[in-house]
């Protein structure tokens, strides 16, 4: 029972989650198109009816009525189906107070995903909305508009007025399905409701149906049990699809497709007193309804479709799954290249075990790819950023964002979304220019621009967060860096480079105020730290006046890398293929001692340092003569050198495993290790990373 | 309660101790460099002999390497590196002891593991403050001194 509640929690939250999400891009490009369309409509009005009905199930009163209130608003527009007329103000409030709603919303989710209470105080929101639909009410609508809001205000209160007189409600519609549910199944005005909610999903929201207040009155599960609960359609069109929906519904004991009696008096009232009004009334309607129908079937088909070819699985499973095909990658490794065969000429075998590495590779790129989602989702959160921000600073500013559908894992996609706020929240405060003056003055567009960018490149992606703003003044970074004693050598040493670099050391920023957004001189420590715990790199770029850009470089998968086993003394490591340009046997004679007696080689025209590994971690070995191992030529980013190894074992995959924590603190991940793996016969590989590498080296030396 | 202690008077037979109440722990000694060191119980999580180490480049050197556990990772350190003893010429049993501190998974390199003993849980205070990752000494039944370790120092580095 408890299971089921949690998965029922579980279930509601990534929906809500979800709409939610879905809102908010709605907003924002209605925001920026400066007006909602009729679809816009249509889909947020959808979006607030679901999560007020399973709210509501899930008893989040606040919620729902919130929601219920929004939907309300929005229903409004409905019936316009438009907001155009809006003047500017006006139109600015009701941005700002969906916004302020979708937030509180995203808060209160939140609060029940970490199982604590969710604020019963909402009456300032529905106040607030309440004020503004007065006043949309009072002021924007049009004659026509409030004679058909008025209208449907009948609509709502004749059926209730007559109800209390007699138990069906009098109505227009031509058609009434009369549903009984099943005896004592409980919670009957739930029930309904869900009916009434997978109808709508069916047909649109263009029927009525009785008692109105299901959802929120638990006393109309009395009547529904003694009368059945009603709904009342318009179209003969739509029966049929109805009744498919009430079919597919739970609990339903009976129902029955009936005419209205009372429409044929109705017809003949019509038409002895005013024909010609009537079929007036009567087409605008239809052609109303008609095209909301339209736009309702499209979304409703859309729906459903997606929820045919998706499901949602939870991350842990695929962990797990993730897990399993790592242990399954040793595994076969292990079988194959089991010491047992060696000698041994096995045609049959090999054949075998080369069709079991092409299915477990198989196996391993599914169950990659079912990890990787598109990074737009995190993207598309920084348009709420730079429009807030741009807003309170009081600053023009254009989010342009490239590549988002780039797909990269889902657990990379979590913890990027933590540094790109910062830096998008950087770029807003202190890179784009206070005053348009300056802008003006520069020679640049009055309306600033901060672009985000994502694309692959191998076995990375590299995400850029780029603003056409003041850039970073190295001196003024440098004084700073001065005063918080966070320099290591002498100031004049420190190149360009370097000195943007200490924008990512801790406890440094530059902003002399600390502001509601940024300057509390966390923020791009952090983002160094949580870009490179996902085994990323951060670099900045500025030129002073111009703009800065902020690189990040991760990735794609933390997982699995192909290696390449080589062996110095005893010790076995592996280095990224990725990594690997060429490897080579050289002679005494190609090496060059300089200066200071380290060795260089000459590689296609260009010198590269030789590293021996062995030297530098130490390990005893008894090939140190140039000749007697292997050069391996290694590049990473912009650094390249050659390795000096004894030999290779092999090319593998290999599934990495994280350091143990307790190592972190020796600063092992500036001595050139990555990771580690394990390997066949169950002893550890240590996995190289080129690019520490090449710093422990200088810094040995 | 009533559990732990029927559990703990278990115990007392086993390992031939009279005493049992609160505020007694239950620690594992073993011999470094010919000191009596323990660890209460609650922290080990089993002992292996002869692990595999791969040694880790450019650490310091009580940190011995790291162990594949059974698909777990686990760093080793030396406790004779760590008390500041010379390094133990006999290599030929390695004796680990698998410690959870925490959230953290660590082996510890001894010479010999000795038992499981009571202890009283209010030890002496060591008198020199130097003894960095000492919590606390006190008499063993046999007349023998026991240092008890302290595991939050040992993986907290200083």
């Amino acid at each position: 029972m408890n299971n089921g509640m949690d998965s029922m929690i579980d279930m509601y939250l990534f929906e809500t989650n979800s709409l939610l999400e879905q809102l908010e891009n709605i907003m924002l490009e209605a925001e920026k198109a400066k007006a909602f369309s009729s679809e816009d409509i249509d889909e947020i009005f959808r979006i607030m009816h679901t999560i007020k009905g399973s709210s509501a199930m899930m008893e989040f009163d606040s919620i729902s009525k919130i929601a219920h209130r929004v939907e309300d608003l929005f229903f409004i527009f409905r019936q316009n189906n438009t907001t155009n007329t809006f003047s500017e103000p006006m139109r600015k409030e009701l941005f700002d107070l969906i916004l302020k709603t979708n937030d509180f919303m995203c808060t209160e989710v939140a609060k029940i995903e970490q199982n604590e209470p969710i604020t019963d105080n909402i009456d300032n929101f529905i106040t607030d909305i309440n004020t503004f639909i007065e006043k949309l009410n009072s002021n924007e609508a049009s004659p026509a508009e409030s004679a058909v809001v008025s209208k449907t205000d009948d609509k709502h209160n004749v059926p209730q007025n007559e109800a209390s007189l007699q138990s069906i409600p009098a109505t227009t519609s031509p058609y009434i399905i009369k549903i009984l549910f099943d005896d004592g199944c409980g919670m009957e005005h739930l029930r309904a409701f869900m009916v009434k909610s997978s109808v709508a999903e069916a047909i649109g929201n263009i029927f009525k149906f009785y008692p109105e207040d299901v959802e929120t009155n638990a006393e109309t599960c009395n009547y529904i049990i003694d009368n059945g609960f009603f709904i009342f359609l318009d179209d003969e069109n739509l029966v049929d699809s109805t009744v498919a929906a009430i079919k597919n519904s739970l609990n339903i004991a009976s129902f029955e497709v009936m005419l209205n009696p009372a429409l044929e008096n109705t017809q003949k009232k019509g038409n002895e007193s005013d024909a010609p009004s009537k079929e007036k009334a009567g087409s605008s309607v239809a052609t109303s309804k008609s095209k909301a129908n339209k736009g309702n079937n499209g979304s409703a088909a859309s729906h459903q479709q997606t929820k045919q070819s998706i499901i949602s699985v939870n991350l842990s499973k695929l962990d797990k799954l993730m897990a399993i095909v790592g242990e399954i990658v040793i595994t076969e490794s292990m079988v194959t290249s089991s010491p047992d065969l060696k000698g041994l000429k096995l045609d049959n075998f090999t054949k075998s075990a080369r069709q079991l590495r092409k299915l477990t590779d198989e196996l391993q790129d599914i169950a990659m790819s079912m990890r990787m989602v598109p990074i737009s989702g995190v993207f598309n959160k920084m348009n709420r950023i730079v429009r807030d921000m741009g807003q309170s600073l009081n600053k023009d500013v254009r989010l342009t964002i490239i590549g988002e559908n780039t797909e990269l894992d889902k657990t990379i996609v979590d913890s990027i979304n933590d540094p790109l706020i910062h830096i998008v929240r950087n770029s807003m405060d202190h890179g784009i220019e206070a005053r348009v003056e300056d802008r003006i003055a520069a020679g640049k567009d009055p309306q600033g621009e901060v672009i985000l960018e994502a694309k692959h490149t191998g076995s990375d992606i590299i995400i850029t967060i780029s603003d056409d703003g003041a850039g970073v003044d190295t001196e003024k970074v440098m004084e700073k860096a001065k005063r918080n004693g966070i320099l290591t050598k002498p100031e004049s040493e420190y190149t360009k480079k370097e000195a943007l670099s200490l924008l990512l050391a801790a406890g440094f920023s530059t902003n002399e105020a600390v502001t509601e957004y940024s300057g509390r001189g966390v923020g791009m420590d952090v983002v160094k730290q949580n870009i490179e715990k996902v085994g990323g790199i951060v670099s900045i770029d500025s030129e002073l006046g111009e703009g800065t850009c902020i690189t990040l470089k991760i990735p794609l998968t933390l997982a699995i890398v192909d290696g390449m086993e080589i062996a110095v003394g005893k010790s076995t490591f592996t280095m990224p293929i990725t990594n690997i340009r060429q490897s080579f046997k050289c002679e005494r004679e190609d090496v060059i001692l300089d200066s200071l007696g380290n060795e260089i080689i000459e590689r296609m025209g260009n010198y590269y340092s030789i590293i021996r590994l062995h030297s530098l971690y130490n390990i005893e070995t008894e090939i140190t003569d140039i000749e007697d191992g292997i050069l391996v030529w290694v590049e990473a980013s912009d650094k390249s050198y050659c390795l000096f190894v004894d030999s290779f074992i092999g090319e593998q995959q290999v599934v990495v495993k994280p350091l143990p924590t307790y190592l972190n603190s020796f600063n092992i991940k500036n001595s050139g290790v990555a990771g580690c793996t394990i390997l066949g016969d169950g002893n550890i590989s240590i996995i190289l990373d080129a690019l520490s590498l090449h710093t422990a080296f200088m810094n040995s030396l | 309660m009533n559990m732990s202690n029927n559990f703990s008077e278990i115990m007392d037979e086993d390992f031939m101790v009279t005493e049992a109440d609160d505020n007694v722990n239950k620690y594992l000694t073993f011999i470094s460099a010919e000191l009596t060191y323990g660890i209460p119980i609650e922290n080990v999580v089993e002992i292996i002999t002869n692990p595999s180490i791969t040694p880790l480049p450019m650490v310091p050197t009580f940190v011995k390497g790291i162990i594949n556990l059974r698909g777990q990772i686990v760093p080793i350190i030396d406790i004779r590196e760590i008390m500041n003893k010379p390094v133990c010429e006999d290599t030929s049993i390695l004796c680990v002891i698998i410690l959870e501190i925490g959230s953290i998974s660590i082996g510890i390199l001894v010479d010999t593991v000795l038992q499981v003993i009571n202890a009283p849980n209010k030890m002496s205070e060591p008198p020199s403050k130097n003894l960095d990752f000492i919590s606390g000494m006190t008499n063993l039944s046999d007349g023998s001194i026991m240092f008890c370790l302290d595991c939050d120092a040992l993986v907290s580095n200083k």
